[in-house]
């Protein structure tokens, strides 16, 4: 025990000393919650998280430096595999980068059904997230039930973008493939039950105590530090921060109602809630995208060199506020791409909301921040 | 009715060239005005390399850049943004970029990979201290 010295008897003849101090204990990179490598050296005092130093960088992959090997409307596909859960966002956040060194206006359509898309990898990426945090609990029922529940999402994915995780739809001045309105208001009908199946989800959330004991008041965040150390998405808004880069109105966001959802206990229930709550706004969304879809084309033509200049976009990805960057020399190949996502941004507010906590809380609350280390990386 | 509607718009960023002597004061003062750190970016080319600090407010941004030779040494702008200290071992670890005082320092070594550190594209040679500062 921390600050706890021998008895004089068993110390006879020297000073009296701690039988232990603060001990160092490595988590990770391999670690049955983690779904990808991620590592902390925690410094503890008895089971008290007094100390955190995070690494990364065991998958990196050097995408950004393929830039300049691809011509610019190919690179599409190199930014889709950042990450296998926001394919399409990343496809869309380059696109939209690139449109706007182009100056392209998009068709009403492609960009409604860029924010079809958008919103269905949402909803299965916090689906996802809920089956993970389930099993890392030890709730093995919800883990299973909202997998199921996510299945019927993947599959709408599949239906309309021609694969479970979403691969070349986004393209330089619009999308590639319209599913057609039919197949539209059939696929938002054959996702009713998933979306009863959340609400049901959410109660058990809310109201089964062993699920509260794990997540009420473990790893706060508070207002103040969440904006401080530059946190980003529902690890943001479970703090009482209202941003949400969707408000900026890019795609389609400024023509459907919809609101960013706000919690304030800053505590890992919190951060749960933002997005079980999430979950049902973006289905609301869906409806609305469905109703309203305009017709027209879904591509503009985007020909010859792009401009030399530079372009920053920023978008809502699950996991919160990303960043693109490209800059173009006026040749087919861009000079730089850069991404800034939402889990690098998270990585010091994680930390934070480790110290203070039992180790045994660890797991949960680096879950909490749903970290996606593809995206980390690249 | 059209099927293009002009949109979101674009436009929000501004960029500052400052000098590299200024950044921390910089820094302290968007903190001050409640600026939130976005990113830190490198470009890298023969004998520079540019960084843009961006900053957030709300949906605006404003970008700090300048260009400074390899190794030469920055201040880390922790102090004002705590949770600088990822993006300054990143900038290290692609660009070879020297910044000191950084709150927690990998010294080289954010991505675990077996080839050295830093990555950038054009082979920097990192000079001395010393070289860097004259």
């Amino acid at each position: 025990m921390s600050g706890e010295v021998e008895p004089a008897g068993r110390a006879e003849g020297h000073a009296a000393r701690p039988v232990s101090g603060p001990t160092t204990l490595p988590f990770g990179p391999q670690h049955p919650v983690l779904p990808e490598p991620l590592h902390f050296d925690l410094t503890l005092e008895d089971e008290k998280v007094v100390g955190v130093v995070p690494q990364i960088g065991y998958i990196h992959r050097g995408l950004e430096l393929l830039i300049d090997k691809r011509d610019f409307p190919d690179y599409v596909h190199v930014a889709e595999r950042i990450c296998g859960i926001c394919s399409f966002m990343h496809g869309m956040g380059y696109c939209e980068a690139v449109e706007s060194i182009f100056a392209t206006v998009v068709p009403d359509r492609a960009r409604w059904l860029r924010t079809f898309w958008c919103e269905l990898e949402r909803i299965q990426s916090h689906l996802l997230w809920l089956g993970l945090a389930a099993d890392a609990f030890g709730f093995e029922n919800l883990f299973m039930a909202s997998w199921r529940a996510r299945e019927l999402v993947v599959d709408v994915a599949e239906e309309t973008a021609g694969g479970r995780v979403i691969f070349g739809s986004a393209l330089v001045g619009g999308v590639s493939r319209d599913p057609g309105d039919e197949t539209l208001r059939r696929c938002v009908l054959a996702m009713r039950p998933a979306r009863a199946e959340t609400l049901r989800l959410a109660e058990v959330m809310v109201k089964e105590p062993t699920v509260r004991h794990r997540l009420e008041g473990v790893g706060v965040l508070t207002k103040a530090e969440a904006y401080d150390l530059g946190a980003v998405g529902p690890m943001l808004r479970a703090s009482g921060h209202d941003y949400d880069v969707r408000a900026r109105g890019y795609a389609a966001y400024a023509e459907v109602d919809w609101k960013p959802v706000v919690e304030t206990a800053g505590d890992s229930m919190a951060r749960a809630l933002v997005r079980i709550r999430e979950i049902e706004e973006s289905f609301a969304i869906l409806d609305r995208l469905v109703a309203g879809m305009p017709a027209g084309p879904i591509a503009a033509t985007v020909r010859g060199m792009p401009p030399a200049g530079e372009a920053w976009i920023r978008l809502e990805q699950p996991r919160g506020e990303v960043l693109y960057y490209v800059r173009s020399n006026g040749t087919r190949q861009l000079e730089r791409f850069r991404v800034r996502t939402p889990t690098f941004a998270n990585i010091p507010a994680m930390v934070a909301a480790f110290k203070g906590s039992s180790l045994a809380d660890v797991p949960t609350i680096a879950l909490t921040i749903d970290p996606c280390i593809s995206c980390t990386e690249r | 009715m059209s099927a293009y509607t002009e949109h979101a718009p674009r436009k929000r960023v501004t960029i500052e060239p400052i000098g590299p002597e200024h950044l921390l004061t910089e820094a302290q003062a968007l903190r001050g005005e409640g600026w939130r750190l976005v990113q830190i970016l490198g470009i890298s080319s023969e004998t520079e390399i540019e960084l843009s600090y961006s900053f957030g407010l709300l949906h605006e941004m404003r970008v700090l850049r300048f260009s400074v030779a390899p190794g030469f040494p920055l201040p880390s702008i922790t102090p004002a943004f705590p949770g600088a200290y990822l993006y300054e071992n990143e900038l290290r670890d692609l660009f070879g970029v020297t910044i000191e005082c950084i709150s927690i320092d990998w010294l080289g070594r954010v991505f675990d990979v077996a080839e050295t550190t830093p990555f950038s594209k054009v082979r920097i040679e990192l000079p001395s201290s010393e070289e860097a500062r004259s």
